[in-house]
């Protein structure tokens, strides 16, 4: 059990295109959870019961089971009822949904955090109710969530070797087919390792900028 | 600060040991394996090479004939795990199989990384497509010129280095779990052509019952594979004992009872040997 190096930088550009394939999904599942959280905080908001009930049930049940048990079930499940998605596709729709529900609760505990004076001085000026969330709400909600939301994009990031199993050409899948022709795991794991390690503490320093500069000063 | 830097030291030694001597008893492997009343193999659960039964019994016919030859060398049982083709050889290698009984292959990188025993299960590669073969896919060459074609094999198996060796784009080499899965992916539209061994094939389309497939057997240009068991470099005493007991089921005929019924050819694995295969052009 030696370390090679000529196997590393042999390997190293498949693990490269890997990286690009996993920091993708993290991107785009982001976003999407950035998303679907707002919606999900917000229909459990709503005053209608029909639309509230049934979202906050299905948040509860998405946050109840695992990721990995969620993407089979995109990914093998979904096409006998016709609907047949990418690798890619189904990991990010997993990944952004699972993470959707958490945020959800980010967003809830922002918006819940707006002073209830600031929502009468609103209705007493007259402002509709979108111009009430967009102008006076969100402005002052969204500033103090931003590190825990960036809090949860980093866990995404690290969950992202859960694609491989549905066949997704990400990092830890590309280390797998690279140590299924090599023997050898002792490179392409720890190769693994030290690429979220690059990509996570830089992020994790940023991350703490970002709660210097926005917590503690709530509502302004 | 003494009593730090002794502590360290014999941990390091001791660490150092871990790493230079494992598990020093494996000077006779056999013996131990005889103690110890089981032998540890690696299988794919792929039938009829491996296979796990609803009840966890482990059946299939490289396992069958593991289980006679380690019964004659004194040794009562195989305990078997299910593992990845790709992570076979690596486990063999780390100690946690004592040999690989898993339709293996024999190829000549593979005879580099471990000790084969003389072949036992042979068999040609066979394509499963939807019906009517639309893209028409008889050789991996096919589906490498084809600029959308893609190739569903099981992770480090032959058949996902017999695709990349072809030429196939590695992003089209879809690497499947098992077969369920990639009878699916096929029936679902996600992968054009699924690979694995003849007789395997035919063991999941009968298993399938679906009209809409169709199976290409034997692919054009893939050579006849034979798999053998596989041990660990340095356990070739093991690997010996192991052929000497082969030799005697091949000569007895017992060999051709355990396997044939599976749909194997005996006279198939008994007119080649580990020489031959090991050697075999790349």
């Amino acid at each position: 059990m030696e370390w090679d190096w000529n196997f590393v930088w042999q390997i190293l550009p498949t693990l490269v295109e890997g990286v690009k394939i996993t920091i993708l999904a993290t991107l785009l599942g982001s976003v999407l959870a950035a998303v679907v959280g707002m919606g999900i905080a917000l229909a459990r908001r709503s005053p209608n019961k029909f639309l509230s009930r049934p979202v906050g049930f299905l948040a509860e049940f998405i946050r109840g089971t695992p990721l990995l048990v969620q993407l089979y079930f995109i990914f093998f499940v979904l096409p006998d009822a016709g609907i047949t998605l990418a690798p890619l596709v189904a990991g990010v729709i997993g990944l952004g949904l699972h993470y959707g529900t958490y945020t959800a609760e980010v967003y809830r505990a922002g918006i819940d955090n707006v002073p209830r004076g600031q929502w009468e001085a609103a209705k007493a000026c007259n402002l509709s109710a979108p111009q009430t969330w967009t102008r006076i709400i969100l402005p002052q909600a969204l500033p103090p969530m931003i590190p825990a939301l960036a809090n949860y994009f980093i866990a995404m990031f690290k969950e992202t070797p859960l694609l491989s199993a549905i066949t997704v050409l990400e990092l830890m899948n590309q280390a797998k087919s690279v140590a299924n022709s090599s023997y050898r795991y002792i490179e392409p794991i720890t190769l693994v390792g030290v690429f979220f390690l690059v990509i996570s503490i830089p992020s994790v320093i940023f991350l703490r900028q970002l709660e210097r500069r926005y917590s503690g000063r709530p509502g302004r | 600060m003494n009593i730090i830097k002794i502590l360290a030291g014999t941990a390091g030694i001791a660490i150092l040991a871990s790493f230079g001597a494992p598990a020093p008893a494996s000077a006779d492997k056999l013996e131990d394996l005889r103690a110890q009343g089981f032998a540890r193999v690696a299988i794919a659960n792929e039938p009829p090479f491996t296979a796990v039964g609803a009840d966890g019994k482990v059946s299939g016919a490289a396992p069958d004939v593991a289980r006679e030859i380690f019964k004659r060398l004194g040794v009562a049982d195989i305990v078997a795990s299910i593992s990845e083709y790709g992570a076979m050889i690596p486990g063999l290698q780390a100690g946690r199989h004592d040999a690989v009984t898993a339709g293996l292959f024999m190829k000549p990188e593979r005879c580099e990384a471990v000790a084969y025993s003389e072949p036992v299960l042979c068999d040609a590669e066979a394509f499963l497509l939807k019906k009517g073969n639309p893209k028409g896919f008889v050789s991996y060459a096919d589906i490498a010129n084809d600029p959308t074609g893609t190739i569903g094999a099981p992770g480090g198996g032959t058949e996902e280095k017999l695709a990349l060796e072809a030429g196939v784009p590695r992003d089209r080499v879809i690497v499947v779990p098992d077969g369920q899965s990639g009878l699916k992916m096929l029936q679902d539209g996600r992968i054009d052509a699924y690979s694995l061994p003849v007789l395997s094939i035919n063991d999941l389309v009968k298993k399938a019952n679906d009209p809409n497939l169709e199976v290409v057997a034997p692919v054009k240009g893939a050579p006849v594979y034979c798999d053998g068991a596989a041990f660990k470099k340095g356990d070739e005493a093991l690997r010996d004992a192991y052929d000497v007991e082969l030799a005697k089921l091949k000569k007895s005929g017992e060999f051709a009872k355990i396997i044939e019924p599976y749909g194997f050819s005996a006279a198939a694995a008994m007119s080649t040997s580990r020489e031959k295969l090991c050697t075999a052009a790349k």
